[in-house]
């Protein structure tokens, strides 16, 4: 019981030492808590979603997917005849059945062209309007479209768009670009998850969307009073008959849908939850520092509670009660916190466009038990050493003069220990450099990266003292005396400085070692377009749409241009000489002219050569694994299609960026064994212009393709530009999740100097009796905050460096044959860093600077 | 109402004789109403340019408060404190923490060196600090004087408590302050290292012409100085030039019993 009162008292009397502490354990826990509310919440209110817009039953073509979404490569949505809707009405059990026409594959421009599809990635819908959308959807203004020139869109996107009755709008799809006026707003019951949805009346849909009449893409049923779902779906299966068609219950739609969204949001849940555990790792060091920093400031109170009998366990075990205090606080805060986050991080999915409504909020009684527990258990592990070493602490240290505590000193153990990891981690990356085969390879990068990274960890004390004696020496010199105690300081407890600069170390090598794999990216791409691509323009899709055939037609009648060439893509299965037959193989079908504009290298026969009739290539890699040769027919089963016997005409290189692995043949040859309404629209279509002209083309180009904002054409400046920015995006992306890595570290900067500051009250007097001006201490602190940062900064950044010349020397297998280092962006980590070093001195120097001097003196 | 303001007949270095600092009417309280404490009580003091004095009185008496407040250390609560033609009272810390720099030296009980330094590093301190530049000289002067030559590049953990102190002495000393305050600086020493930093302050006096206050409650390291003040309540109840041991431990039991019979 005295321990525990001894704990509760010393927690409290420290109280302003162990916030920092609990903030770190709390941005955890909230980080943690708040990813599990948000991708909860996300469930609910996709389930919700599904639950009501799913029919009792619904029937699909049998090429449909389970999730009901209507694409397909045509660019038509598998549709079913208009008998279908008729036998399904005979089916027992069937109150109303109704067919309706959708289909995600198109875009939808206003009358100036612009693309009134979501940027989000969210899906376009266009489909014909109908009961069951009626229940989902409120027609708040005008009405439901009648007849071809009227269509009716959701009020979010209106709203957006500034849409109103009367506007006209396109629907462009691979049948056509249809125009019709806004008949109708209707505005969404359930939570619109982002989508854009326009609604035609059936007839018109049927043409719109596919250009054929009396067609269906599904029959919503509804059952009768007392018949079940499966019932209904016996009934009207039994009535169609089983080949054909997809008859799904509402239950299975929505399963099928949750588990098509479910996957989605358990990534980014998963990868949400890896940031969380870095932080909670850099917090650790945090919680390290701090209780180490109290254990040694309270050495001679702990020596006198030995001296009068506590025994070693009783020491020991006040210290992880005082953690366990800690822990406990941080993390009911932290899911508090989480909670928040979880609300903010739904209020900014609602700027971009998919709003989320706080009644869905769902926190699972599992969450607040996942943060507690992982909060409380971080923070008592964490503070297992520092408890250990207390216990260890000599009735003796009661009598002892105390002063500042003893300066810790680096042992011979832990540099052996540190440099075996760090030399097992610098052989496994070595290893994963010199790899050949990327599986194995990466297994060592992973080795190699975490043992560096413990090695570092452990060895990072020592080199502390080496590597902030040479940035005193460069940087702090020119600051005097006062540089040079803050160069003493910062030296005088390697173990301190190394584990505030290791938090540190953490974030800032993952930021490096991502920007120099995404930088060698951009560079391999960019040298691998300069030396193979030969084309100058390329047309593709920004959110995944298919080149309509509309679109092609005004590529091609576009003056200026040499070549066009369409390149398609599908899936078939091989049947390979071994006998083996490989499903759902991706085969890529193009005009021979993409030869030309792609110089894939060979290691067998001539590219051209794969173009001719029945031919095809296939790449280096395949080849050797299905023991096939120029000559080799393989059995080629497309999708959608019949059976082809190509022969291999030519081999190609696996060691490039773009079309990595891709198999060739023609578009002629593709369109023997598959029927002229299945064949896939264009994934891409590359232009040439003639010799001189690119310029007028390039223009020409933009302006055919204005009607069809879905796509873009660049030329291959602009393209690698697009890819740097998409690539920089990414990486933004993950450099903002690491952020809270980092904020936890600044904390742990932060931390420690405030606790220093503390421990060196008399010394701090002492030096302002003697002349120490305040500005002179306050620069003092500064430079020591500044020096751990840098050197946090610089075994981070070398750290992150060397994983990420690995990764390019292991990823160079797979193409990326171009390392560079992104010197820039590393610089300015570094001067980064230098800034956070003077931010998290801010208030430990100011309070040092308030310290009165006389009671500074007097401290004992 | 206390005074010590008496220009010393009988100086002992027999040259120049001047005040280096001076107190007027100082008061120094502690809180307010009931609890108001007053540490010093209206204390007229004159310390004499090139002289060493003692400041003695039993605990409470308010001999540190004194010297801290003549140090510019701590304020007061009224009254006028001058070093040299200086008026300290009323100076903002950043003129104070000059002054202490430029023109104090100190020399406190215990923890008077920085452990990150070396020993000539801690000596050299106050004026690396103000930017100066050391007069070799006269360091090297000051650093034999206190013995230390062999030991400069020693860290404070590395030494002895006499040697400590023998820093600390020489760091006061290496910038030639007008003054230097020591708060009982041999209070941590036994006898033969006390009496090695005392005869070093003397011989400061002495040969190098130093002004020395020190408070102390040690009647045999009061008899180094020059002239002894007695504090007792916050006031100056008496002094004594030339003391010797024996002097001083008279004149405390003198006080002591007063104190009890009063």
């Amino acid at each position: 019981m005295t321990v525990l009162k001894t704990s509760m008292r010393n927690f409290f009397a420290h109280k302003g030492r162990m916030a920092l502490s609990a903030v770190a354990v709390l941005l955890s826990v909230a980080f943690v808590c708040g990813t599990l509310v948000f991708t909860d919440t996300m469930n609910t209110t996709f389930d919700k979603l599904f639950a009501a817009t799913s029919s009792d039953v619904t029937v699909s073509a049998k090429d449909a997917s389970d999730t009901g979404e209507t694409t397909s490569d045509n660019g038509k949505p598998p549709v079913m005849p208009a008998s279908v809707l008729t036998k399904v009405r005979e089916s027992q059990g069937v109150k109303t059945a109704e067919g309706t026409v959708f289909s995600t594959s198109v875009t939808v421009v206003d009358a100036d062209k612009d693309n009134l599809s979501p940027s989000s990635g969210a899906p376009t819908i266009v489909g014909s309007w109908n009961g069951n959308d009626a229940r989902t959807m409120k027609i708040t203004s005008g009405a439901a479209p009648r007849g071809s020139g009227q269509v009716m869109v959701d009020k979010d996107t209106a709203d957006k768009h500034h849409l109103k009755l009367g506007d006209e709008i396109g629907v462009i799809s691979a049948v056509g670009t249809h125009t019709a006026r806004i008949s109708g707003i209707a505005a969404f019951q359930v939570t619109n998850p982002g989508a854009a949805i326009f609604y035609l009346d059936t007839r018109t849909a049927q043409q719109t969307l596919v250009g054929e009449p009396d067609v269906y893409t599904n029959v919503n049923v509804t059952a009768a009073a007392g018949v079940s779902d499966e019932q209904l779906k016996k009934n009207v299966t039994a009535e169609l008959g089983t080949a054909g068609y997809k008859v799904q219950t509402a239950k299975e739609t929505a399963d099928a849908n949750r588990a098509d969204v479910g996957g989605l949001l358990n990534v980014m849940k998963y990868a949400m939850l890896g940031f969380a555990g870095i932080a909670f790792l850099v917090g650790i060091f945090l919680i390290i520092n701090t209780f180490s920093m109290l254990v040694a400031q309270r050495t001679r109170e702990i020596g006198l509670m030995r001296a009068i009998g506590s025994s070693r366990r009783q020491v020991n075990r006040s210290v992880l009660a005082e953690a366990l205090l800690l822990g406990v606080v941080g993390s009911v805060l932290g899911v508090g916190a989480g909670i928040g986050l979880a609300v903010g991080l739904m209020k900014l999915m609602g700027m971009t466009g998919m709003n989320l409504s706080t009644d869905d909020l769902t926190v699972a009684w599992t969450t607040p038990v996942v943060g507690l527990a992982l909060g409380v258990i971080v923070t008592v592990l964490a503070a297992w050493l520092p408890a250990r070493r207390a216990g260890k602490v000599s009735p003796m240290a009661a009598l002892r003069d105390a002063g500042a505590p003893a300066d810790a000193k680096a042992g011979a153990v832990r540099a052996v220990l540190g440099l075996l990891l760090t030399g097992a981690g610098g052989y496994g990356l070595y290893l994963a450099s010199a790899a050949d085969k990327a599986k194995e390879g990466s297994l060592w990068l992973g080795l190699g990266v975490v043992l560096s990274l413990i090695g570092f960890v452990v060895i990072g004390p020592l080199l502390a003292g080496g590597v902030v004696r040479v940035l005193g020496t460069v940087l702090l010199r020119a600051f005097g005396p006062v540089g040079r105690m803050a160069e003493r300081n910062a030296l005088r407890n390697p173990r301190r400085t190394g584990a505030t600069g290791a938090a540190l170390m953490i974030g800032l090598a993952l930021v490096a070692c991502l920007s120099v794999v995404g930088s060698s990216m951009v560079a391999s791409a960019t040298d691998q377009l300069d030396k193979t691509v030969g084309t100058d323009f390329i047309i593709q899709s920004d959110n995944g749409q298919l080149i309509t055939p509309q679109a092609v037609r005004a590529v091609k009648d576009t003056p200026g241009l040499e070549r066009v060439t369409e390149y398609k893509w599908t899936k078939a299965d091989f049947t390979t000489p071994d006998g083996r037959t490989l499903d759902g193989t991706a085969i890529t079908a193009a005009d021979p002219s993409y030869a030309t504009d792609l110089r894939t290298e060979t290691v067998a026969g001539k590219l051209a050569d794969a173009y001719e009739p029945d031919s095809m290539s296939v790449h280096e890699k395949f080849a050797e694994d299905h023991d096939i040769h120029l000559g080799s027919k393989i059995a080629v089963a497309f999708d959608n299609g019949s059976t082809a016997r190509l022969t291999v005409r030519a081999i190609t290189s696996s060691d490039v960026v773009i079309d990595q692995g891709a198999m060739y043949t023609s578009i002629d040859t593709m369109k023997k064994y598959v029927p002229a309404d299945k064949l896939p629209l264009d994934q891409l279509v590359f232009a040439s212009a003639k010799d001189g002209q690119q310029d007028a083309a390039y223009t020409s180009l933009k302006s055919a393709l204005h009607d069809y904002p879905q796509y873009s054409v660049r030329d291959q400046t602009d393209y690698k530009q697009a890819l740097k920015d998409q690539i920089g995006q990414l990486l933004n992306l993950i450099y903002g999740l690491l952020a809270l890595a980092i904020v936890v570290a600044i904390l742990g900067v932060v931390n420690t100097l405030a606790l220093s500051v503390v421990e060196r009250t008399r010394e701090i007097g002492l030096m302002r009796a003697i002349g120490l001006s305040r500005r002179q201490l306050r620069r003092m602190i500064r430079l020591e905050s500044v020096v751990i940062a840098l050197f946090g900064a610089l075994l981070g950044l070398g750290l992150g460096m060397g994983w990420g010349a690995t990764a390019q020397q292991l990823l160079a297998l797979e193409g990326l044959t171009v390392l560079e280092i992104p010197w820039p962006t590393i610089t300015a980590v570094f001067v980064g860093s230098a800034f956070v070093g003077l931010f998290a001195a801010l208030i430990p120097a100011f309070r040092a600077g308030r310290m009165n001097v006389l009671n500074a003196i007097a401290t004992d | 109402m206390t005074s010590a303001v008496t220009i010393p007949r009988h100086g002992g270095t027999g040259g120049r004789t001047a005040v280096a600092a001076r107190a007027r009417q100082v008061v120094k309280a502690y809180g307010s109403g009931e609890t108001r404490v007053v540490a010093l009580d209206h204390v007229d003091v004159d310390i004499a340019r090139g002289q060493f004095t003692a400041i003695m009185g039993p605990s409470g008496s308010g001999k540190s408060t004194l010297m801290h407040c003549l140090a510019g250390l701590d304020t007061v609560t009224s009254g006028q404190i001058h070093l040299d033609d200086t008026e300290i009272t009323g100076l903002k810390d950043k003129k104070l923490t000059q002054l202490r720099r430029d023109r104090i030296g100190f020399i406190f009980q215990a923890f008077n060196l920085l452990p990150t330094l070396n020993a000539i590093e801690n000596i050299t301190l106050p004026m690396d600090i103000a930017g100066r530049k050391p007069d070799k000289e006269w360091l090297a002067r000051v650093v034999d004087t206190v013995g230390l030559s062999d030991r400069l590049k020693h860290r404070p953990t590395q030494l002895s408590g006499g040697q400590q102190q023998r820093v600390a002495v020489a760091r006061a000393l290496a910038a030639r302050p007008e003054i230097i305050f020591g708060d009982e600086p041999t209070g941590n020493l036994d006898s033969r290292a006390g009496a090695e930093v005392l005869g070093f302050l003397r011989r400061s006096v002495d040969e190098l012409g130093q002004t020395i206050v020190m408070v102390t409650h040690d009647p045999v390291a009061a008899s180094y100085a020059d002239r002894v003040l007695y504090l007792a309540d916050g006031r100056i109840v008496d002094e004594m030039f030339k003391p010797t041991a024996d002097a001083v431990l008279d004149r405390m039991k003198d006080f002591d019993a007063r104190g009890r019979t009063s």
